[in-house]
């Protein structure tokens, strides 16, 4: 949606544009990719593209996994979603990157971690290519019209306060992407009859059960804080948490932040309040 | 006795490390009904978020045999998986997880048919109410009004103009050893059938409501608190029934408005009150032909 938002405001601008989003599953939390093209002429491109003059990072703990820079023109530019400083962040190598703590904007102003419309006025600035005027006034058109007249008018005001918050530097560079090894046989190579085990192969663990190697605590925005005075020991979150992460010892309920999502199932539906959600620092 | 939320082994047959949404209720449902259904299960689950999130190849969240076909054959897969099974001496427990897409519309061929051959099988349906892996379309099981991307609110036509077919109803018209709707809002219910359908021989239906937050746009710590709403508000009923005879029927103890039901929910938020209306018409209809004939109050 904030890709095609963007490609609105330049529309608006006379400009053309288009945006799509990459194909895959579209899941929350999910690292996901959409691109947008503009251009003063028409753009008879369909790729998707490769070396974009601007990335934009909504979640900064991808910069942990992949090589965000991957393709980024050498006078591009990385715009990220976290609350340091450009030369606080360590890339793959040192390029022109801004930054705004836009979680924190959308949190205030929206009462949810959607960093989206905040991220369109960071963008906006650091292009410099379409105006404030116009993202707002596309941002009222996409969502206004969708969520209501309020609801645009907060996202409007997140993306104004991201445009003044923007903070443009450069970031450091040379960290290291080790590629992840991948493990995959053809259907021929697969062992008889197709199936597989667990499995410990270059790639690590794989087959029945490898999941568990897949952490997914790196999604969560909130974080839940059990109580033990106040744990009766009931197993309601231990039953309700999606991810099966929280086990029981002494009959308290523990939690593992290695998979917890932080989506405040266990802390809604514990009869005794014994677990608050606070917003993580990390 | 029936099974209790302490009786449940701590292992867990579906792992950590899925790819689930936040506070998807999918995931809950699975992992507890496979702490009934035990080790010797082989699960069967065709094109759904469930398949995408629980595993991509070669990654799996999945500790027992698992396979994976194409969207429209569950019911005849599981078919076969089962028949293959018998002829190697073996008695494991078969079962099919199918999300609302892949049995109110493309699978609902292949289900009657291993339905009416009696298979000796289970089938699981989680309803989240449209095809959610794909984007949210609208399905046979999307309430009316609801917007989804394929029912979008636009200004002649706000949302879906139909209502939910009633899957369950065609299912018990199958005169099946055993069918049930669940809801992992009512954990004790909720296990009692599981329990209930793995101990049945034949064919068993077990349809569970599963609030999916992305697509119906709430936030993902009400997930089961709009499951235990929509059975209170009579948008979903739990019941269970053996050849097709009606053997249970929990009535909650309150009634309340589907305005209370909706409220939170984003795919809603569109409804004016003359919609509002319209869907409590069909909430207080449902309620009547379920309810109807019991006695006011019931004890849990
Ligand atoms: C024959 C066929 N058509 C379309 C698809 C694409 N597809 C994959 S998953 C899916 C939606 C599944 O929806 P549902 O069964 O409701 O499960 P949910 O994802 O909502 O859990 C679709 C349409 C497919 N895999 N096969
Ligand atoms: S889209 Fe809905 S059903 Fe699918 S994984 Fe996300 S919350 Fe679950």
């Amino acid at each position: 949606m904030a890709a095609q938002t963007y490609a609105l405001a330049a529309v608006m601008e006379d400009n053309y544009a288009v945006s799509f989003p990459f194909f895959g599953a579209e899941r929350r939390g999910a690292p996901v990719m959409a691109f947008t093209r503009v251009d003063k002429d028409v753009i008879r491109i369909k790729t998707q593209i490769y070396e974009p003059d601007y990335v934009v990072v909504l979640d900064e703990t991808l910069l942990e996994t992949v090589d965000v820079l991957k393709g980024l023109k050498e006078d591009g530019m990385v715009v990220i979603n976290t609350a340091r400083r450009p030369d606080e962040v360590q890339l793959s190598r040192e390029v022109n990157c801004a930054t705004v703590d836009a979680t924190s904007i959308s949190l205030e102003l929206l009462g949810r971690p959607i960093t989206n419309t905040s991220m369109l006025g960071a963008l906006a600035r650091a292009t410099g290519e379409v105006s404030m005027e116009s993202i707002e006034r596309a941002i009222m058109e996409k969502f206004g019209g969708k969520l209501g007249t309020e609801a645009g008018e907060k996202n409007a005001r997140a993306a104004r306060k991201a445009y003044q918050d923007l903070q443009v530097g450069m970031c450091r560079g040379g960290k290291d992407f080790v590629p992840r090894k991948e493990w995959l046989p053809t259907v021929q190579e697969m062992p008889l009859g197709g199936s597989i085990g667990a499995l410990e192969t270059e790639a690590g663990l794989v087959g029945i059960g490898s999941f568990v190697r897949n952490k997914t605590g790196d999604w969560r925005t909130f974080i839940p804080h059990v109580d033990h005075d106040k744990c009766i020991g009931c197993r309601m979150c231990w039953f309700y948490c999606p991810e099966g992460c929280i086990t029981m010892e002494d009959q308290k309920a523990v939690i593992d932040f290695d998979y917890c999502k932080g989506c405040g199932i266990c802390a809604q539906e514990c009869p005794v309040d014994a677990i608050s959600m606070e917003r993580e620092r990390r | 006795m029936s099974l209790n939320i302490k009786d449940l082994p701590d292992e867990h047959l579906f792992t950590p490390g899925h790819t689930a949404c936040p506070g998807c209720a999918a995931p809950i449902v699975v992992r507890n009904l496979m702490k009934v259904f035990g080790k010797d299960t082989i699960v069967y689950a065709p094109a759904n978020c469930l398949l995408v999130f629980g595993g991509t190849y070669p990654y799996i969240a999945w500790k027992v045999p698992y396979l994976h076909e194409a969207f429209e054959n569950t019911g005849a897969c599981i078919s076969g998986v089962k028949r293959a099974v018998k002829k190697l001496g073996k008695d494991s427990l078969v079962v099919g997880i199918a999300g609302d897409g892949g049995t109110y519309d493309i699978g609902i061929q292949a289900l009657s048919g291993a339905a009416e051959r009696n298979e000796d099988v289970i089938y699981v349906c989680y309803d989240n109410e449209a095809y959610m892996n794909t984007g949210i379309q609208r399905s046979g099981s999307t309430p009316f009004g609801a917007a989804t991307t394929t029912t979008p609110v636009g200004k002649k036509i706000p949302g879906k103009t139909q209502n939910k077919k009633n899957m369950a109803e065609i299912m018990r018209a199958h005169e099946i050893p055993y069918m049930a709707t669940m809801s992992i809002a009512y954990p004790k219910d909720f296990l009692r059938k599981a329990e209930k359908a793995r101990d049945t021989r034949g064919f068993r239906y077990l349809h569970v409501f599963s609030p999916c937050p992305t697509g119906w746009r709430h936030d993902p710590a009400l997930s089961i608190e709009m499951g235990r709403r929509a059975v209170e508000s009579g948008m979903w009923t739990l019941y269970e029934a053996e050849y097709g005879r009606i053997t249970d029927i929990y009535k909650p103890k309150r009634k309340i408005p589907v305005k209370e039901y909706i409220r939170d929910q984003g795919r809603f938020r569109h409804f004016t009150e003359e919609m509002v209306a319209k869907l409590q018409e069909y909430a207080d209809h449902k309620w009547k032909q379920m309810y109807g004939s019991l006695p006011e109050e019931k004890p849990e």
